[in-house]
Order: C-alpha cells, then structure tokens, then sequence
C-alpha cells in the first residue's frame, strides 16, 4: 500500500483523495439537513432575561409607518387566521414550515400569534438556525388589537395618559382602527366588530414584502 | 462563525466589495498561473491539443464541490444561504451557445479575457472591447429579448433536485466523471501529440 501511494504522482495522490472524499458523501446525508437544531442555553436565558427577545407593538407600528425595510413580520396562526385578519406586511409561515424558510440572515424577524405562545416556540427555532435578530412580538395579536387598533382611552385620563393616546390615535387610524373613547355605550360594543381590511394607506413606501436583493452574476 | 460571511452580517456592502477585489485578484491570479493568459493555450483546448482548460476547471468544480460538501456537512456553511442562480433552460443554452461559439473564435471566456489584458496582450483588450460592447447591446435589445430571457423558468433547482438522487450520491458521480474525464483528457492528448509528430516527420 505505502509502496503504491509512493509510486503516484501528486495529481494521482489528489485524484485519489477526491475519490475517497466522494465516496464517503454517499453516507454522509443530506448537506441541507436542518431539522437539528443547537440551542446555548445560557445565551438564550440571558437573552429572554434582558428582554431582548421581544418587541413591543407599538415599535412593529413604528417601523411599518417608517417603511423601513429591514424587518420581516412572521404570522405563524393557521392560513384561515391569516386570512381574516393579520398585520400589514406579515407573511403566514407555521411552525412546522419555519424550518425550510431562508431567511436573510441580518433581516429582523418578528414573529406573534394570538398571545404569543407559537410565536415564543417560533423563536427558538429561529435561534437555533443561528440567526440573529430573532424578536416575539409581545402580547402577540391580541395586544395588536388592543393597542393599535382598537387603543382605549381610560375614563377621567390623567393629562399623560390623554397625550398619549392622541399620539396613539393617529397610528390607529393608519392601520384602518378605530380607536375607543366616550361613553360607555360605544365601550360596551364589541371590539371587533368591524376588523379593519387588509389594505395598507397608500402613503406606506413598502406595503409589499421587499424583494429580495439581486445576486449572483 | 458560519459562512457565507457577508449573509451572516461579518461585514457591510462596502467591505463586501473590497473582499470581491481580492478574490477577483486571486481568481484571476490562478488562471494566469494556470495559462490562460493566452489565447494559444486555450484555442488548443478546442483542438484537443491541450486539455488544460477542461482539467484546470474540473478540479476547481470538484474542489469546491467537496469542500462546500463538507464544510456544510459539519456546520461551517449554511449551504442554504449560498445563493443559486435560477436556471431558464433555453435562454441559458443559447447563453452558453453564443459563449462557447465567441470563445472559439476569440480564444477567450470573459475572465479569462480580463487575464489576458492584464498581462498585456493586445487580442485581450479588443477582446473586452467587445465584451462591453455586448453587455451594452444586450442591455439596449433587453425589452425585445424579455420575454424569451424569462422563458422556461425553472427556478434555484439543483440536480439533485432533478434527479430526486441525495446529495452525497451526486457529489460521488461528478467526482467520478471528472477523474474519468482527467484519464481520457491525459489519453487524447498524447493521441493527439503522436499524430502531430507523425505528420511533422
């Protein structure tokens, strides 16, 4: 054996180990498997502990009247949630799909549900592809619908709290909400009565999920 | 650390720029290094009088190959991250129709053209001439040329994709081939090489 490497040339030895390379590829599985996950426990502890792991609607609404671009909105209820309602710009993706999704790596990834349990699930996931900016939004949905787009101003406000539900009010009104003051009769109505459709003003720089940035040559 | 580098956020648009010179100054170093500076050795390629060409970018295919093969394989590359230029079957085949037909008769590809002048040969500047001329020509017919440039989209598909064969078993036939193809290469060269000394006497 020692005899025979010996007598090979250099392309020959290379030639070879290539070979043996490709052979072993046979067995060594898919390069694409990404169904395994690693999690630093530690990393994610301290992570969820500064609470750093999630954003609060009101900074979602921010960046979506900003148009920035640097953010994706992640709705994983089922389709016939989706469909119903869902905030702008969100794209439906389930748990059981998150895996397969190609993220880009350094894109903020927001991900809610109805209170936040899938989305909290989502997220660890999503950690453990080892991206980044992974962030639950907090409250989910529901806090959404409360404070976007159904916000309610308390009886006899303090001045502060007037302040800031006047400022409140207009991001609302941006995303086709009602907002609830006056009397008691209007409070007693259903909230959700009439959801607001799905169509963004047209005054939003980025009402569609951005394309992608061209690569390759 | 996991690569792709720059998809991972290591570093912004402009140092992305900077690492592409440096790996533009190295592709191009290693095929000046490999001949094909010149448009004799590479012409030869097309009269099987040297198969440099073939070999030369065979081990870079394969090299590649088992390195992103099993660089993934233990985690250093998230493979899904490296992006794949989706295929049109028939406008890719007449591309590389009419890139193989200028390669012919010019002596040179784009790259190795752009290798050529560097080294200061004179058919390789004409050659770039050219090369500029017809991305600006192309540019200019594009809205006649759209519809047949999008035509048979068949997206980022891969061939293990197509063949509905595991990635390892792919890795293992180009492997195959392509040392199949350095034998045969190696075999006509010396054919050739005895039948030009049998003419020449």
């Amino acid at each position: 054996m020692k005899n025979f490497l010996a007598h090979l040339t250099t392309q020959r030895k290379l030639g070879l180990f290539a070979l043996v390379l490709g052979f072993f590829a046979i067995f060594a599985g898919s390069p694409y498997n990404r169904t395994k996950i690693t999690l630093n426990a530690k990393d994610l502890a301290l992570i969820a502990e500064k609470n750093a792991d999630n954003v609060s609607v009101q900074d979602v609404a921010n960046w979506i009247i900003q148009g920035k671009v640097d953010f994706r909105i992640i709705d994983t209820r089922p389709a016939s949630e989706y469909a119903a309602y869902h905030i702008p710009m969100a794209q439906n993706i389930r748990l059981s799909e998150l895996m397969d999704q190609h993220f880009y790596p350094t894109d903020k990834l927001v991900l809610y549900s109805d209170t936040g349990e899938d989305a909290a699930q989502g997220w660890f996931i999503l950690k453990g592809q080892k991206y980044q900016a992974v962030y639950i939004l907090k409250g989910g949905l529901d806090t959404w619908k409360n404070q976007i787009l159904f916000p309610r101003l308390p009886d006899n406000p303090t001045p502060d709290q007037l302040a800031s539900f006047n400022k409140i009010k207009e991001i609302s009104k941006f995303f086709g909400g009602t907002p609830q003051t006056g009397t008691k009769e209007e409070q007693s109505q259903p909230k959700v009565k009439n959801l607001p459709k799905l169509q963004l003003p047209e005054n939003i720089p980025n009402a569609t999920p951005r394309k992608r940035r061209k690569e390759g040559c | 650390m996991n690569a792709p580098l720059f998809k991972f956020g290591l570093f912004g648009n402009e140092v992305s720029l900077i690492v592409a010179f440096i790996i533009g100054i190295g592709f191009g170093f290693f095929l000046e290094r490999a001949g094909f500076g010149s448009a004799r050795k590479l012409a030869a390629q097309f009269y099987f009088r040297d198969m440099a060409v073939f070999k030369v970018m065979f081990t870079a295919i394969i090299t590649a190959m088992l390195g992103l093969f099993y660089l993934s394989w233990i985690g250093w590359v998230d493979l899904s991250q490296v992006y794949l230029v989706p295929t049109n079957v028939w406008p890719d085949l007449l591309g590389g129709l009419i890139l193989g037909v200028g390669f012919v008769i010019g002596g040179y590809c784009p790259g190795t053209s752009c290798v050529a002048g560097a080294t200061g040969k004179v058919d390789g500047y004409w050659f770039i001439l050219g090369l500029v001329f017809g991305i600006f020509a192309f540019g200019e017919a594009y809205p006649w040329i759209s519809d047949f440039y999008n035509s048979s989209y068949m997206g980022q598909i891969t061939l293990p994709q197509l063949f509905n064969i595991s990635y390892g078993v792919l890795v293992f036939v180009v492997v195959l081939i392509a040392l199949g193809g350095f034998l045969l290469a190696e075999k006509v060269e010396k054919y050739f090489a005895k039948k030009d000394a049998e003419a020449a006497r």
